[in-house]
């Protein structure tokens, strides 16, 4: 868990003509709500909070100071982004209390070289990339680390096999599948995809049918 | 090649490419993937190419998605046609691209070998396109 400091303003006007002129300005349009109260319209420095989330990881603890008001700790729910620029469009932020337990999505690392990757030549298919977990707000860690040495060709391994750092609850079905190794598919067979071109059948029109001299 | 099995009509509008994509701007099943970053209609054949690239540059291992599907029939008039005198036939599918789409994903190979994959499916694209990774996706 890590605690990063950032200063915010509030912003009294809201909507897309506002939300650009901040962006414009180098800012970033933000939301913060929780606990009950009214949700705060903020906005804060773009580099500031970029290198905050790129130090902390989605999971860490925002620290925000708002002029005279007291520090508000949040954390971050969702963000918006640029698809093109990947600019941080728009921020949403959870008030939490330190030791409040939170339910939070953490990213999974693999660790290590499949067993069936590496003697049998198999393909490593990672089919979560994030799993969903309830624990305490300050205990969260970065990323799940999910090792898969000792995984074999088609065998896998689920979301209750994870390892997770004490004080921390899963809340993906246990079952649910995060790695597979599978065989893997020589270049022949990928290329023997479907090349034949039909023309597709026109819903609701008849089949054309020869008519009789 | 990509075509739809079932069409509701045989010829579309062609429609606008302005904007940006909406949706399918993010890796969403592979550790690399392929971005535009221009408005296109591509074809089935283009997609086509690029899918035949990439299969052949990894060889054997790593998995290819293809995250766009050319839905949309496009129609041409034969040559030395006058104008007029109604919609020309369907010719070809497309499927209709905006900047920011994910094109391809893969997944299970090294590094420096998904990326010359990748490379080398730009090259049969008609677009500007980059290489976008997992962790530059992500924060």
């Amino acid at each position: 868990m890590t605690t990063k400091t950032l200063s915010i303003e509030r912003r009294e006007k809201t909507g897309t003509t506002s939300a650009h002129a901040l962006r414009s300005e180098g800012k970033v349009p933000a939301v913060i709500y929780g606990h009950g109260t009214q949700p705060l319209h903020v906005a804060f420095d773009e580099r500031a909070f970029a290198d905050a989330l790129h130090h902390g990881g989605r999971t860490a603890i925002l620290t925000l100071s708002l002029g005279d008001s007291p520090n508000e700790t949040v954390l971050v729910r969702d963000l918006q982004r640029d698809p093109i620029s990947n600019r941080i469009l728009h921020a949403e932020l959870q008030r939490i209390s330190e030791h409040e337990s939170v339910h939070a999505r953490l990213p999974i690392v693999t660790v290590g070289v499949a067993r069936g990757v590496k003697d049998f030549a198999g393909v490593m298919d990672v089919l979560l990339h994030e799993i969903e977990v309830e624990g305490p707000a300050d205990a969260l860690p970065q990323h799940i680390e999910v090792d898969v040495t000792p995984l074999g060709i088609h065998e896998h391994t689920s979301a209750g096999d994870i390892a997770l750092p004490s004080g921390l609850k899963l809340l993906t079905p246990a079952d649910t599948v995060i790695v597979a190794i599978e065989a893997s598919k020589t270049a022949r067979q990928l290329e023997e995809a479907a090349f034949e071109q039909s023309e597709p059948e026109v819903i609701g029109q008849k089949p054309e049918t020869t008519t009789p001299e | 090649m990509l075509t739809p099995k079932r069409v509701k009509w045989r010829k579309v509008h062609r429609g606008r490419m302005t904007g940006r994509s909406l949706r399918g701007s993010t890796l969403t099943f592979g550790e690399f993937g392929l971005q535009a970053l221009e408005p296109c209609w591509m074809t089935s054949r283009q997609i086509e190419a690029a899918r035949i690239a990439m299969t052949r540059h990894i060889k054997r291992g790593g998995k290819v998605w293809i995250k766009v599907f050319p839905d949309k029939p496009a129609t041409k008039k034969p040559a030395e046609v006058r104008m007029g005198s109604g919609k020309g036939n369907p010719e070809f599918w497309v499927a209709v691209v905006r900047p920011g789409r994910v094109l391809f994903e893969l997944a299970g190979v090294a590094p420096d070998v998904a990326r010359e994959a990748l490379r080398l499916a730009a090259a049969k694209l008609p677009i500007g396109t980059r290489v976008v990774a997992r962790e530059e996706t992500q924060v």
